[in-house]
């Protein structure tokens, strides 16, 4: 559906060069929400802007939906985007018009009838629940709200694409949860693909099927979201995965961990999907010679699939401790937690 | 004093009559003037929608050159145009065309601040949903900027209103003109104090509808 084939883009200003976007080769399914996670100037925000064309590429291919959107005229360009919607952090709603027509704005601009309008903005207003606000001002609504009416405005002309640039980094983290159940449901309504990016990477773990890490103008890394989660290889991304695990553990036990490390065996288990139910241990404890203790425990949610993420000690012998280890490495995934991993 | 009041009421009236002609035509002549070329200059100039520095920088130069150019310098040296225009050098049509001249290029930079103030995310929203060019100006810019622009352009307004009383100098009449050759030349104390409380209670008017009207329009 969205396809960046070595697409780069370096900025001159003055002489001076700025690779925002570093050969990225990204391919985003019928469907599919994929996410772009990255710190503030990694080059996120200009990578979603060359899917619609707002920033032009200065080399490679952008495909969307077929079009190949570097050769088209403006003419084609034009229509093209309105299959291609865009949200946006601070929402960029119209000021001085109503919610009612900023959802018909897009639809205005396409020339539309006013009573095709009149009724596709009512049934938009529906889906996002905002029917009552029709008459309402921008500066009448909540953050959530405003987004919300982004959304509806986004929907108006019936996209097959949604872009999400950062579309809920200016809410709390209540109403976040609640714009992310609504992007799903489109998604799952009208079988939206969506790309979004964000430095959030509990927004990622919540909706999105895969995920792409940016830094410095490159992709780092990309691939499933559970792949990322259980086995992320570059340190950034390693990073953006312990905003979400680790930030919980509590101070005294990670002390406790580093400083006694060297004498005692413990370790990180993770489990996958639906072996989150853990009898893996205490069969462990059961069969072989050793104590199972819990240090810290934490079942995330990764896109309403259970991962649990345990810090476990186990007290034996050395011999014993080792069979354990492998018996429990036969279902679910195990390492060593070491001194200052964090 | 009362005598002189009375007996030249008639001739006061006229000339308030004549200020506001002045000032309301040459206004909406300068918006003509100046909207377009505002909006000019916020869409040629650099990142702007349809970039053009060849564009920017002559209307650019052309506005900086009537700016800096004295109201009362320019009313004379523009003779020889008004009268190809108005087909007179006196009298108050041949002031309204040196009034168009100075507060038009003066309006254009009001425009052009009060656009560049519009949301450049509204913008980019506009574009992404596929507006051409004209439909931001006409559909994002204008509207989301229209109460600040009647704001500015009550400002210009006023400026008129002292820009018209120099008037006088070309036989345009007008309150400004009548304080002059009665109030000063010929020490008519009196007059000249009514129109100065004439000229105030008309820049009070005009500021309090410009504040109403602004803030009317910022809801559409």
């Amino acid at each position: 559906m969205i396809e960046f084939n070595n697409v780069s883009k370096v900025y001159e200003h003055e002489g001076q060069h700025l690779t925002a976007v570093k050969e990225a080769n990204l391919q985003v399914e019928r469907g599919e929400i994929f996410g772009v996670i990255g710190f503030s100037g990694a080059g996120k925000s200009t990578l979603v802007r060359l899917a619609n064309q707002l920033e032009k590429p200065t080399s490679g291919e952008v495909l969307v939906d077929g079009y190949d959107m570097t050769n088209l005229s403006a003419k084609d360009l034009r229509s093209v985007r309105r299959q291609i919607s865009m949200i946006f952090q601070h929402f960029n709603l119209l000021e001085s018009k109503t919610v009612y027509h900023n959802v018909a704005f897009p639809l205005i601009l396409a020339g539309e009838s006013k009573s095709t309008i009149k009724e596709r903005v009512e049934e938009i207003l529906d889906f996002v629940g905002l029917k009552d606000r029709a008459n309402y001002y921008a500066d009448q609504l909540s953050g959530g709200q405003k987004q919300r009416i982004g959304i509806a405005r986004a929907l108006a002309t019936s996209p097959n694409i949604l872009l999400c640039d950062e579309a809920t980094s200016a809410l709390d983290p209540e109403t976040t949860q609640s714009i992310l159940a609504l992007l799903k449901r489109i998604r799952d309504e009208y079988n939206m693909t969506i790309l979004m990016i964000t430095h959030e990477m509990d927004v990622i773990k919540d909706i999105c099927d895969r995920v792409a890490v940016m830094e410095d103008g490159e992709i780092i890394e990309q691939g499933a979201i559970f792949d990322l989660f259980t086995n992320p290889k570059h340190p950034t991304t390693r990073k953006f995965v312990e905003s979400v695990m680790k930030a919980d553990i509590p101070n005294s036990i990670l002390t406790d961990i580093e400083t006694h490390n060297d004498s005692r065996h413990i370790y990180r288990v993770t489990f996958l999907r639906s072996r989150a139910g853990e009898p893996v241990l205490s069969r462990v404890a059961k069969k072989f010679n050793v104590e199972v203790n819990i240090l810290y425990g934490q079942i995330l949610e990764i896109q309403d699939t259970p991962f649990g993420n345990l810090i476990v000690e186990l007290q034996g012998d050395d011999d014993e401790v080792l069979k354990s280890l492998n018996y429990i490495k036969e279902t679910v995934s195990v390492e060593r937690v070491l001194v200052d991993a964090s | 004093m009362q005598v002189n009041l009375l007996e030249f009421w008639p001739m006061i009236l006229e000339a308030t009559q004549e200020t506001l002609i002045m000032v309301l035509i040459s206004l909406v002549l300068a918006t003509l003037i100046g909207l377009p070329l505002g909006i000019a200059l916020v869409v040629t100039r650099e990142d702007g929608l349809m970039e053009n520095r060849f564009a920017f920088k002559m209307i650019n130069a052309v506005v900086n050159t009537f700016r800096s150019i004295p109201f009362i310098i320019l009313l004379v040296a523009i003779l020889p145009f008004t009268r190809l225009i108005i087909g007179t050098t006196i009298g108050t049509g041949a002031a309204i065309v040196p009034l168009v001249l100075f507060s038009g290029p003066y309006i254009a930079r009001l425009v052009e601040s009060s656009l560049l103030d519009v949301n450049q995310g509204v913008i980019e929203a506009a574009q992404s949903m596929g507006a051409t060019n004209w439909q931001i100006i006409y559909r994002v810019f204008i509207p989301e900027s229209l109460s600040t622009i009647v704001l500015n352009l009550t400002i210009a307004s006023i400026g008129l209103v002292g820009a018209s009383a120099m008037a006088g100098f070309v036989g345009g009449g007008g309150l400004g003109d009548l304080a002059i050759s009665y109030g000063y030349q010929r020490f008519e104390t009196d007059i000249m104090i009514a129109t100065v409380v004439l000229l105030v209670v008309i820049v009070q008017v005009f500021q309090a509808i410009g504040n109403r009207l602004s803030k009317r329009l910022k809801r559409l």
